[in-house]
């Protein structure tokens, strides 16, 4: 699975860059078309739920998505042979 | 099934302002409302007016958004009218605390079996920020130019003292936390009361020197004390400062309901 911000839906209020215990949602830089500057994602791989929710078949934290005023977060199915980043962290 | 599957989509994203706590408040509670297995055709949503009491326009099920004040007088009615009707009110702090303020010790004395979350920004916010009766002392707001003299209303208090079967109160930072004490509050029999201390950037957090959202919401988790720390510090006499607010579960107990589903 994979994590995602939808763009119709974000404020961009920039909560989610605090409440993350991974840290993995950045302040944007560039205004997207509706004028919001909606945060980026750094390495998503490393979410918990991103890796987990499947083999365990519920929500692992969450907390962004809870969080989330405007109900942008989400997670979705990755496409087949998606490339896909695998982060270590030390 | 996930609580997405409660929001009508075809209505978001909905009217709040960027960093609006209330939108927090409603995931927290249709994540525990999700929880219950409750039918969608027996559950209703019901509301008064302001920014909080917009939530149930944005749900799947029945609801009714009431009069100014008047979300307890008629889910008072529907629950009485139908007992088997889950009933869940939506409510802000002037809504409940000002204008209904006779409804809810009312509706706490009777204990009917509903829950109430009343998002709490300490402001009238719909009305472009007007003090309202838990506006903080010294807080700024357009009828409190000079910063507010009176005393608050703390309502998890007030409605204890009024008989209510549940009380709990956290923060829209505290989302886990909340959302476990609304799926406490849906299954106590008779009133639970949930209240949600929130950030309104747009009237409260701008009057009053919190720049960013993420200021208010950080003076919000500062500012917030546990019960059980709270009790601690009483017994070893230490003081409590005014502007600290207690979270936690207050209060559980069972005193006789009305409407309770048979
Ligand atoms: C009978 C009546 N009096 C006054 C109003 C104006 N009014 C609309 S919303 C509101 C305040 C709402 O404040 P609160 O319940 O704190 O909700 P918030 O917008 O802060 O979420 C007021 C006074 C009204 N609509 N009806
Ligand atoms: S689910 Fe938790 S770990 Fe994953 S992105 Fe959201 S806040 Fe971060
Ligand atoms: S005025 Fe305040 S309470 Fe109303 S939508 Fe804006 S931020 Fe939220």
């Amino acid at each position: 699975m994979k994590l995602v911000i939808d763009e119709t839906r974000c404020k961009g209020c920039n909560l989610c860059t605090k409440i993350c215990p991974y840290k993995i949602f950045k302040e944007g830089k560039k205004p997207n078309l509706r004028g919001i500057v909606v945060p980026e994602l750094d390495r998503p791989e490393r979410c918990a739920n991103c890796r987990l929710q499947r083999l365990y078949g519920r929500t692992l934290c969450g907390v962004c998505q809870l969080t989330c005023p405007d109900q942008a977060i989400h997670w979705e199915e990755e496409q087949p042979y998606e490339p896909k980043k695998v982060a270590i962290e030390y | 099934m996930t609580y997405e599957d409660w929001f009508r989509k075809d209505r978001l994203p909905h009217i709040y302002c960027a960093g609006c706590g209330n939108g927090t408040i409603i995931n927290c509670t249709l994540a525990a409302i999700d929880q219950m297995n409750w039918n969608k055709d027996e559950t209703v949503f019901i509301s008064g007016i302001g920014c909080s009491s917009r939530a149930p326009g944005y749900i799947v099920t029945d609801s009714l958004h009431t009069t100014h004040g008047r979300a307890l007088a008629f889910a008072t009615g529907v629950k009485l009218a139908n007992p088997k009707l889950n009933v869940v009110i939506f409510t802000g702090d002037g809504d409940l605390a000002a204008i209904g303020g006779n409804h809810f010790i009312h509706a706490c004395r009777r204990n009917i079996d509903i829950t109430v979350i009343c998002m709490n920004n300490q402001i009238y916010g719909m009305t472009g920020g007007q003090g309202s009766p838990t506006t903080p002392k010294g807080c700024f707001s357009t009828t409190t130019p000079y910063g507010s003299a009176e005393s608050p209303f703390d309502l998890c208090e007030l409605a204890i003292a009024a008989g209510a079967n549940y009380v709990a109160r956290w923060t829209s930072y505290h989302v886990k936390e909340l959302e476990k004490a609304v799926k406490v509050g849906l299954e106590t029999p008779g009133f639970s009361f949930i209240e949600a201390m929130t950030q309104c950037p747009t009237n409260f957090g701008r009057r009053n020197k919190f720049k960013e959202v993420l200021d208010q919401v950080e003076a919000l988790k500062t500012h917030a004390l546990l019960k059980a720390k709270r009790d601690r510090m009483i017994e070893q006499g230490e003081n409590i400062p005014d502007d600290f607010f207690i979270i936690g579960e207050l209060i559980r107990r069972n005193r006789p309901a009305m409407g309770v589903k048979t």
